[in-house]
């Protein structure tokens, strides 16, 4: 039994620490580079090539967004089901000229597995988060996170590995193990945050008038419910108390954003529900969110910044009809809705094919003619049929795929090292033979 | 676990061999523990208060219920976060193996409930630290809830993303409708095809999320088998666990032949290359 | 003799000023405000807990009595800008609008208070965004007017709830602490307004009621006589239903262990209690020690809370940690009795 000075103790270590004011949460950088001075690890720093903007977290902290020489650190269920999400991203880079790296040497973060499932535990989500942290650092482009849950949880992994000197050790250890070290980047990014850093530039190249649309958002959990106080908060998105993002950047656009009464609430997706327990993520999904999003706010598109959102919210509604709930809301990310004001293909681009409730309405009243593009998308597949190479949005690198595959990180050549990705912009690349 | 919604939460629901036991067994909800389970609940309990999350992530209750006013689950399940808390502090062992059979399942795993907790609990944490317990002891109830998960176990095991687009077959995901599973037929193509039309060259596959390179997917198994990763699977599922083995060992004995041939290419070609800095 | 500096010109620091004054001792009052009487006066509180007297009747002749004694030198609008010690006092710098004057002072007594929780900080609740989520320091101002109205439509509310600790006993905006007044003058409150208009329901959401003392009789008065109803268990979130007619608190009740999902018309936020601003400046001028809270430290906060430890430093009211009104008068009079002692030699 601890005596009373003990239990004192330990109650004032713990307030220390969960202490949720901005004077007393210890900021985790400030940590890394005290750890990076006793040589525990290496920072991976935000560069002025990687031309940052500076945005204000919860406790008012600065955090600096990277917009360029950027690291895709996709999402396996964007990927996977709703390939529009990167494609968008990628395309709008490529519209605003930002230079990137996007490739086959990234793993998940396999969190998602881990919230579904429990088949790891936190040391292997460490090594699993630093191994694609490393990664990112010996090819010179910082990572931006496309999953709110892998921006979740490569938060907590980083502070672990800060805070857990047994973790950090052996985490080095298999780093070490397989050619790598411990790199932990100076701030952990959400494309979403890059989407609100390139606000301006976005805008700048906006083609299509969003002003007739009503947009209702919703606020991925992990952007903002992990790890608090590294989230983006903005005065101008309701007054600082709801995250900047995705909000930030509808209203650049001139959409109105509308709320209602369940904002705060998850999706339903739940990591396990949304494989084996459905009737819950849809019941959730459709009672919880669309529901006042249609009823409350009469809105015309749902928008969110996370793969498990866009996937819940969306994919749920189609069964609704059964339900007596024939809501049919349009979700979108806020980087497809982004794109498509800038003239993105709603097909080829944007991917909309892949969505489950219907998004012509919401194209029409953006005044997008969605029937010729849907021709146009319909021919390209009879040709793709037929054989045709892909368009790509950047150029093919088997090249670099193949040193790194092979002989990870001893040889490279000169003209790769200095341009490993080449974006194409604005036309799609043509040409990528069959794998 | 049943779902349904808008019902009283506290309903209980009685197998046959609880409905013939004594009422008090109802009334707690409690699970019939033959021998083994009780020398297994008691070695998952020490295991449990022994973890250090233990000790950061449970730190007190005020019982105010905030946890529970954000938690999806607790609309729809039995289940509330500040039950599971509660457990975490203060159960025993009987309780917290109670908790382990379904609730533990119903979390979402949002963290609504750690944003809100005025104390400062992990709450979502605790959870999860309850569940990979309940893997790694492989306990009957965890095996029925995780069953459906084998193919996307494989897929994360081996090629280390979740999710591949042939893993939302038109059957499974039936209520997703035809555009979400690529199987709508007025496209005119399959979903293959579909897949191809993708603008992005990693992206053009149906077998995974994107493709992965060989050496990274190793890279993953190898972190997976430092870690422990591999043995709480093995809790779970024998007869999987071995399979995984075999195809990485079999991968593991091509990556090698490959990188040989390449190296002998490399000589050949008598080095491009400039020294690639960190 | 050089008079005693009283920093701080609420309830404490008045009745601090007022018997050195009676005491016969020179007293400079410095306010940085440019009012006397600090919070109750700043957000015009109503009726004072438990007996339901009214704040002016309290304060008024103690600021009376402050504005006319002429052993008061009274410098509101000013703040003390440095001390030093010199000889057995202090030397300071008193700044305001008409410029900085040098001063000796005998003794001082601190007296800076507290500042009410900024609710916008509990994003949850909407405050600042729901016009008709309100701050208990407001509806305090509301009911001393008696204008009970919806701030969005200026309508009469139907049904008002009460949500305790907001900004106290909270570790995610960094506040452990209770703030000890949330729970009696949210009760209060509850019971004035259903005094004067038995048509508007009262609901108070609570995890502990905290009535100590003899202030209990008012929380069970409160049921008996005035039907104000609680629920056990916290409001997690308000947000916006019927168009933004209408408030919903969700929370769960804690006895029945079930979610719940409340329309209201109006919902006020009992802020809690964070030290003050002028607190911060007095421990940086006057090298008193914060304590983790950020209140100030008497040196055996066992045995009493007016000794500072340090030479000629005496503590009163809030500046050591939540307080009542009665509590802040009656420290302000035994700091003045210290003080006095200490300048007296």
């Amino acid at each position: 039994m601890l005596n009373a000075t003990q239990i004192r103790r330990v109650i004032e270590e713990r307030t220390e620490r969960r202490q949720g004011t901005g004077k007393k949460v210890v900021d985790v950088r400030e940590e890394m580079d005290r750890l990076e001075e006793q040589g525990e690890l290496i920072v991976h720093r935000v560069r002025a090539e990687n031309r940052p903007v500076e945005m204000k977290t919860l406790f008012g902290w600065t955090k600096r967004i990277p917009t360029d020489r950027l690291w895709h650190h996709k999402s396996c269920g964007q990927c996977g089901n709703i390939p529009g999400y990167p494609s968008s991203l990628l395309w709008v880079m490529n519209e605003t000229g930002r230079e990137y790296l996007n490739e086959p040497h990234q793993t998940s973060c396999t969190a998602w597995n881990y919230h579904g499932t429990a088949t790891s535990n936190p040391v292997a989500l460490a090594a699993v988060a630093a191994r694609n942290f490393h990664r990112a650092y010996e090819t010179h482009h910082f990572p931006l996170i496309h999953c709110g849950t892998s921006f979740g949880d490569y938060k907590e992994m980083r502070k672990l590995l800060v805070e857990n000197t047994e973790v950090r050790h052996k985490v080095r250890e298999i780093l070490r193990s397989m050619d790598r070290e411990l790199v932990l980047p100076e701030e952990i990014v959400h494309y979403s945050e890059w989407v609100q850093a390139m606000a301006p530039e976005i805008v700048a190249r906006q083609k299509v008038d969003a002003s007739g649309v009503v947009a209702t958002v919703h606020e991925p959990c992990h952007y903002y419910k992990m790890v608090p106080e590294d989230a983006v908060y903005d005065d101008a998105v309701y007054g600082g108390q709801r995250p900047a993002v995705p909000t930030g950047i509808l209203l650049a656009l001139g959409a109105k954003v509308a709320d209602y009464s369940t904002w705060y609430d998850c999706c339903g997706f739940g990591f396990r529900h949304i494989l084996s327990e459905r009737e819950f993520s849809r019941s959730f999904a459709n009672l919880r969110k669309i529901r006042p999003m249609v009823e409350e706010a009469h809105s015309d598109v749902a928008i969110t910044s996370d793969t498990g959102c866009v996937t819940t919210l969306d994919k749920s509604q189609w069964i609704g009809r059964a339900h007596g709930q024939p809501y049919l809301l349009p979700v979108l990310s806020d980087i497809q809705f982004a794109a498509l004001t800038m003239g993105a293909h709603p097909y080829k681009i944007a991917q909309l094919h892949w969505h489950a409730a219907p998004v012509d309405r919401l194209l029409d009243r953006l005044g997008i003619d969605w029937r010729s593009a849907k021709a146009e998308f319909l021919e390209y597949l009879q040709q793709l049929k037929s054989g045709a190479a892909p368009e790509v949005l950047h150029a093919p690198r088997e090249e670099i795929e193949r040193f790194f595959a092979i002989n990870k990180g001893q040889v490279l050549p000169e003209e790769i090292r200095e341009k490993p990705s080449t974006p194409v912009s604005p036309t799609l690349v043509e040409g990528r033979g069959p794998r | 676990m049943s779902v349904v919604a808008h019902l009283p939460r506290r309903t209980l629901s009685l197998t046959e061999e609880e409905a013939d036991s004594p009422p008090a067994m109802h009334l707690t909800g409690r699970q019939r523990m033959t021998d083994a389970d009780r020398s297994l609940s008691e070695e998952i309990y020490r295991e449990f208060r022994g973890d250090h999350r233990h000790h950061d992530f449970v730190l007190g209750c005020l019982n105010c219920g905030e946890c529970t006013t954000g938690c999806p689950a607790a609309r729809f399940y039995d289940f509330s976060p500040r039950e599971m808390l509660q457990i975490a502090q203060n159960g025993d062992a009987t309780t917290l193996w109670d908790a382990m059979q379904e609730k533990i399942w119903a979390c979402c795993q949002c963290y609504t409930c750690n944003m809100r907790c005025r104390f400062g609990n992990d709450i979502a944490g605790i959870i999860s630290v309850m569940r990979e317990l309940s893997v790694r002891h492989g306990i009957e109830a965890t095996r029925r809830t995780l069953a459906p998960f084998n193919r996307s176990l494989t897929l994360l095991m081996t090629v280390g993303t979740q999710v591949s687009s042939d893993m939302i077959q038109p059957d499974f995901f039936r209520d997703w409708g035809p555009f979400a599973t690529g199987s709508d037929k007025s496209w005119g193509v399959t979903p293959a095809i579909m897949r191809k039309a993708i603008p992005i060259d990693v992206l053009q596959t149906t077998t995974s999320s994107w493709e992965v390179s060989v050496q990274t997917s190793l890279e993953l198994f190898r972190i997976y088998e430092e870690t422990g990763v591999l043995d709480m699977l093995r809790g779970l599922d024998p007869d999987l666990t071995d399979m995984l083995i075999d195809i990485i060992e079999e991968r593991r004995e091509e990556f090698t032949e490959a990188r040989e041939r390449y190296r002998a290419d490399l000589d050949r070609m008598q080095g491009p290359v400039a020294t690639f800095s960190g | 003799m050089n008079p005693v500096l009283v920093l701080g010109a609420g309830p404490a620091g008045l009745s601090a000023a007022s018997e050195l004054a009676g005491l016969g001792a020179p007293t400079l009052l410095v306010e940085k405000e440019t009012y006397l009487g600090g919070n109750p006066k700043r957000w015009h509180y109503s009726l004072l807990a438990p007996d339901l007297r009214p704040a002016e009747e309290i304060l008024g002749p103690l600021i009376e009595r402050v504005e006319h004694h002429p052993q008061i030198e009274l410098h509101v609008g000013s703040q003390v800008s440095s001390a030093e010690i010199a000889g057995n006092g202090y030397r300071i710098s008193l700044r305001s609008k008409e410029g900085v004057q040098t001063r000796e002072v005998a003794a001082v007594v601190l007296a800076t208070g507290f500042d009410h929780f900024d609710s916008r900080r509990k994003f949850e609740y909407g405050y600042g965004h729901f016009p008709d989520v309100v701050d208990f320091k407001e509806l305090e101002g509301m009911i001393h007017d008696d204008r009970v109205l919806r701030p969005s439509d200026g309508k009469a509310p139907g049904r008002i709830a009460w949500v305790l600790c907001v900004g106290s006993r909270d570790i995610q905006i960094g506040n452990p602490w209770c703030c000890r007044m949330g729970c009696v003058v949210s009760i209060k409150q509850a019971v004035e307004i259903r005094q004067k208009h038995p048509e508007i329901q009262a609901y108070i959401y609570y995890m502990d009621i905290r009535t100590y003392g003899l202030w209990e009789d008012l929380y069970w008065k409160s049921m008996q006589d005035y039907g104000v109803k609680f629920i056990r268990g916290r409001i997690g979130a308000i947000s916006m239903a019927e168009g933004g007619r209408r408030l919903i608190a969700t929370g769960e009740d804690t006895i029945l262990s079930r979610p719940t999902e409340v329309p209201f018309d109006m919902i006020v936020l009992a802020s809690g209690m964070e030290p003050g601003t002028g607190t911060k400046e007095a421990s940086d001028l006057f090298h008193v020690p914060v304590g983790p809270e950020g209140f100030l430290t008497p040196k055996l906060s066992d045995m009493n809370t007016i000794d500072s430890g340090l030479p000629g430093i005496f503590l009163a009211g809030a500046a050591t940690g939540p307080k009542a009104i009665p509590d802040a008068i009656t420290e302000g009079m035994g700091a003045a009795l210290r003080a006095f002692q200490y300048a007296r030699g």
